[in-house]
């Protein structure tokens, strides 16, 4: 598929969202080109998440404007929603699979969303899912046999069974050991210059950042503070990247 | 201080209300727009009427025994022992069925529910229900609805037949009242009307039972307090809600399926 790096995906605009009393975001702008992979970056907390969520509309912003595939989510009723839900996959943090059924069941799920009836059709695209994920043949364990990075693999495969044409990585190398997280940036490259899938991945991985990124985005304060090539990141000055870069807290011993 | 207390009570009230409301509309609308996942509301007639079989049956045996036992040590002073089983059918019928009925089911299947649905929200399943464009109502609550107000009555009757065997296994067996007066006189004092009051309250109990637990699932808190909340106070408002609405239920049935004097 080409890939069309002009045509915005998605685009964010002034979005602002307050959760109890803490203002999460305050003026959150960020453009995604089709085809593109954009890596957040940011402390814990500081709101990436609570990013991710607005783009399907799991979260409603206090004020903004979230376009995806050029329909305003904002606006949408939660019914409206279920189509742009359809083309956009999230891999959630804690991978949030359905705990009554057993791994083939979770990523088979999508896929009767969309109408498929076909069994066979199914199970072969399920095992190609978790083919994908390195997970070929666990189709009837249940999730609570899994251990946590198989789970966030499973959740992965059901992210992108569907093939959706854009893909929401939260956290998706956190808690991994390194040789699985880097399979895992590497199926995120893989997916994207294949299929051309959108990405957004929201990290505090360094490592899986720099390796998988077109364009990073550093948030700060509910703000993007910095937006560039991973190399422009890297050449950056700044003192409060380079501190994140580096991993030091600023604090004196 | 106490306008203020009493102030922040009624807020919290009406509001409870009102999403309770809205979950109710929520849920009639998703039974026009939504295409019903037979497969899930076989899953609830099983899980919800099946396996709450043997819960109302012991309730329903012991209730109508206890309460056969008692009215024959009443009656039996006034020489009136075979009305006994007259007054255990009114009873089961009009009352004790409906009300146990709801009451242990909103013990068992309200509080799985409450805590099914809880332990889906704080661990982002019912996200990503919403995620893979699937509504929460539609998935988790029509279902279930469906699954209660199907099974409720029926487990209702089978409350109240139990409790009248039994009844009669206390009065006729146990007690030596002559069988046949006690079973012409229970077919005498009890008639249709009770059996379609004892129906009507099961399914009223049903729908209160399914929305507070539904809600309080849906609603619940983060963290393991949030989720051991929920199915308490399922019970709880459930059980309360079922008892108070119980009685007025009473007054505005007994208008429409009046007590016969025959």
């Amino acid at each position: 598929m080409m890939v069309m790096k002009d045509e915005k995906f998605i685009h964010v605009h002034d979005l602002h969202k307050r959760l109890g009393r803490q203002e999460v975001l305050r003026g959150f702008d960020l453009e995604v080109a089709s085809g593109e992979t954009v890596v957040i970056l940011g402390r814990s907390g500081g709101g990436k998440s609570v990013f991710l969520k607005h783009i399907i509309g799991l979260m409603k912003p206090n004020s903004g404007e979230v376009f995806v595939d050029g329909q305003d989510v904002v606006k949408l009723s939660e019914r409206q929603l279920a189509e742009v839900r359809k083309k956009v996959g999230i891999l959630f943090q804690s991978a949030a699979l359905f705990d009554s059924m057993s791994v083939e069941q979770n990523i088979a799920f999508p896929l009767h969303e969309l109408g498929l009836k076909d069994r066979k059709e199914i199970d072969r695209k399920v095992a190609e899912a978790l083919e994908m994920v390195d997970l070929a043949g666990e189709q009837k364990k249940m999730p609570e046999n899994l251990s946590g990075g198989m789970r966030k693999r499973v959740g992965l495969a059901r992210a992108i069974v569907g093939a959706p044409r854009c893909i929401l990585y939260d956290e998706p190398t956190t808690g991994l050991d390194p040789i699985v997280a880097d399979s895992i940036n590497r199926l995120i490259r893989r997916l994207q210059k294949r299929l051309g899938v959108t990405s957004i991945v929201v990290t505090h991985d360094m490592k899986s950042a720099f390796h998988v990124a077109d364009r990073i985005a550093y948030l700060h304060e509910g703000r993007i503070y910095f937006k560039g090539t991973p190399d422009e990141l890297k050449a950056a000055d700044d003192p409060l990247i380079q501190d994140f870069i580096n991993g030091h807290s600023g604090e004196i011993d | 201080m106490l306008i203020r207390y009493i102030g922040r009570n009624v807020i919290s009230f009406v509001s409870y209300f009102g999403e309770l409301m809205m979950l109710v509309f929520d849920s009639i609308l998703s039974l026009f727009v939504a295409p019903i996942r037979w497969r899930l509301f076989l899953e609830q007639v099983l899980e919800v009427g099946f396996r709450s079989q043997l819960v109302v049956i012991v309730t329903g045996a012991f209730t109508g025994a206890v309460f056969a036992a008692q009215t024959y040590f009443q009656f039996h002073r006034l020489e009136m022992d075979s009305a006994v089983g007259a007054v255990v059918a009114v009873s089961m019928f009009r009352e004790l069925g409906p009300v146990l009925m709801g009451l242990m089911v909103s013990g068992r299947v309200g509080a799985a529910m409450a805590a099914e649905i809880g332990t889906m929200k704080v661990t982002e399943q019912i996200d990503a229900l919403r995620a893979l464009g699937v509504y929460p109502v539609d998935y988790l609550v029509v279902p279930r609805l469906l699954a209660m107000v199907l099974s409720a009555p029926l487990l209702v009757a089978e409350c109240c037949g139990i409790g009248i065997l039994a009844g009669y296994f206390v009065g006729v067996v146990m007690m030596d009242i002559p069988g046949a007066y006690y079973v012409d006189y229970m077919m005498k004092f009890t008639g249709t009307r009770d059996v379609k009051m004892a129906l009507s309250k099961g399914f009223v109990f049903a729908l209160l039972i399914v929305f507070i637990s539904c809600h309080q699932g849906l609603n619940a808190r983060e963290g393991a307090v949030g989720v051991g909340r929920a199915p308490t106070e399922a019970v709880v408002i459930g059980s309360l809600a079922i008892l108070i609405s119980n009685f007025f239920l009473s007054l505005l049935l007994n208008v429409i399926f009046p007590l016969s004097t025959s």
